[in-house]
Order: structure tokens, then C-alpha cells, then sequence
């Protein structure tokens, strides 16, 4: 078993990674592939937090704290969050199809019409 | 090193390569591919935390339709034979510097943070189980509510899409009544 510390800096790694392409990064398809990268990472923090440390005797989210029990809280935040992000991604890109059309580009450095 | 130590450092290894690939290439398509390995990687620390069902739900979800959905996307939308344009310094250096400063900050607190780490708690055969009775128990409002999201999300997705195409169509002449 590797220790909670490790899955936490993993997940630092990544967000930081995904904060970096959010920022940086022009396209906007792009971006979104940050946004999901940062939304993993955390899932990611998530799971392994309520798989590993082990809080105060009492309850977790109004659940009563046993094993599997607890792990698997964080596993139904995981999932509730994997759905959010795929309908998420479906309007997003639904919208970067009708920028395009409307625009004729999606770089998001061109989309300036509403800059002052 | 046990098992589930080499998995972690091998998906570990693959969530952070996929990452960098993904925000780091110049290509839309090599992102995508780059997103997907991570994604996979994340599965496999799911799989070493336990939660196996979760991975699964991970790989299907985002490997197997968002990528999927953002090559589509790529296709529909994306100017492929134009040259990129080269990057700029000051941008580049900009983000570089905040996402340092945010792994810098996010590190100290990790690091720094006192959780009373617990081992031998993970019991992957019940896992699903546990979640399965979460989902349609304590977690049952939350569930259905996801459900209509994806509703209104997919729906959304069609009419936005839709209606651009039909905006961008040449006008139809109007059909006028006779008699």
C-alpha cells in the first residue's frame, strides 16, 4: 500500500499540469482537455482521502464510518463528479461547434468581440 | 516492491506523461491521445485504492466517449491543414509561473497536513456493493438528479448545435398561402 501522501502529490501534479494547459493553451478544445485533466486530479484527491485517512470515530457526510463503508462515499462523490463533467464536456462542446460556425475559428485569442 | 506499489508507479507515471502530452503538444490530436492515457492512468491509482468499479465507470466515461465526443468535435470544428501559430514567450512564462506558484502553495499544504493515515481498510470485493447501496440509498437524490443533467445536458448539446447550423443555412424562401 503506498501512503496517502503519495496519491496526494500525484494529484497536486496533475491539477498543476491542467492549471498550466488552462491557461496557457489557445484552442479551446484545449482547454477543456485541462479543465477534465484538473476535474480527475480531483476525483482523484476524493477517493483517496476517504480510502486512506482514517478522521475521528463519528460519522463522514451523515454516513456512519466502517470499512468499505467509508471508501465508498468518496466512490459516489467520485462517480457524481464523473457525470458532471461528461454533461459538461457535452455543452462545451456543443457550443465550441456553434462558436466555430458562427466565428469561423475557436482560438480563444480571435474571440475578442466582447473585450472593451 | 508489492503489486499494488509497481501499479501505482505505473499508472502514476502514465497520469503524469498523459498530462504533460496533453497540454504540452502542439497537435489537438496528440492532446486527445495524451488525455486518454491519463485518464487511464488515474483508473489504474483507482484500481490500487480499491475502488475498481469507479475505474471502470472512468475508462467507459472518458476514454471511451469523451475523447471520442472531443475527436468529433476536432472534426466538426477544428482548422487542421493551418499552421499553429508559434506560442508567446510571455504567455508561456505567465502560466508556467502560476501553476508553479499553485503547486508550490498546494504541496506545503499537503505535505504539511497532518491526516492519521490508515492502511488495510481497502476491501475491493465488497466495493461495487458499497457503492451500489450508497447510490440507491443515502446518495438516491443526488443520483436521480445526475440522471436529469444528462437529460437536459444532451438535449442542450442537440438544440445549441442545431440551431447554429440552421442560422448559418441560406434563407428559405418564405412559402406563401394561395388563394
Amino acid at each position: 500500500m503506498m501512503p496517502l501522501s503519495a496519491y496526494l502529490t500525484v494529484s497536486v501534479a496533475l491539477f498543476c499540469i491542467g492549471l498550466y494547459g488552462l491557461v496557457q493553451r489557445r484552442s479551446l478544445i484545449a482547454m477543456l482537455i485541462a479543465l477534465e485533466l484538473m476535474l480527475a486530479a480531483a476525483s482523484l484527491n476524493v477517493v483517496a482521502l476517504t480510502t486512506l485517512a482514517s478522521g475521528a470515530q463519528g460519522t463522514l457526510l451523515l454516513a456512519p464510518v466502517g470499512i468499505g463503508n467509508r471508501s465508498s462515499v468518496g466512490q459516489v462523490v467520485a462517480l457524481i463528479l464523473i457525470g458532471v463533467a461528461a454533461a459538461e464536456a457535452a455543452i462545451a462542446l456543443s457550443l465550441f461547434v456553434a462558436i466555430q460556425r458562427y466565428a469561423s475559428t475557436i482560438n480563444v485569442e480571435d474571440l475578442s468581440e466582447l473585450k472593451g | 516492491m508489492t503489486w499494488s506499489a509497481a501499479v501505482f508507479w505505473l499508472s502514476g507515471a502514465m497520469a503524469l506523461g498523459g498530462a504533460a502530452l496533453a497540454v504540452g503538444l502542439k497537435s489537438i490530436f496528440h492532446n486527445i491521445l495524451g488525455f486518454a492515457l491519463a485518464l487511464v492512468g488515474v483508473a489504474g491509482l483507482f484500481l490500487t485504492l480499491g475502488s475498481d468499479f469507479l475505474a471502470a465507470v472512468l475508462i467507459l466515461v472518458y476514454v471511451g466517449a469523451l475523447a471520442i465526443a472531443m475527436v468529433y468535435a476536432v472534426m466538426l470544428s477544428y482548422p487542421l491543414d493551418t499552421q499553429p501559430q508559434p506560442r508567446r514567450a510571455a504567455k508561456v512564462l505567465g502560466a508556467a509561473a502560476l501553476s508553479l506558484l499553485a503547486a508550490v502553495a498546494l504541496f506545503v499544504i499537503v505535505l504539511g497536513a497532518d491526516f492519521a493515515s490508515s492502511y488495510g481498510l481497502i476491501d475491493p470485493e465488497t466495493s461495487a456493493r458499497w457503492v451500489g447501496r450508497r447510490l440507491l440509498g443515502d446518495y438516491v437524490l443526488a443520483f436521480e438528479l445526475i440522471s436529469v443533467l444528462l437529460v437536459v445536458a444532451m438535449i442542450g448539446a442537440v438544440m445549441v448545435a442545431r440551431k447554429a447550423r440552421m442560422a448559418k443555412a441560406p434563407p428559405t424562401p418564405t412559402p406563401r398561402m394561395i388563394g
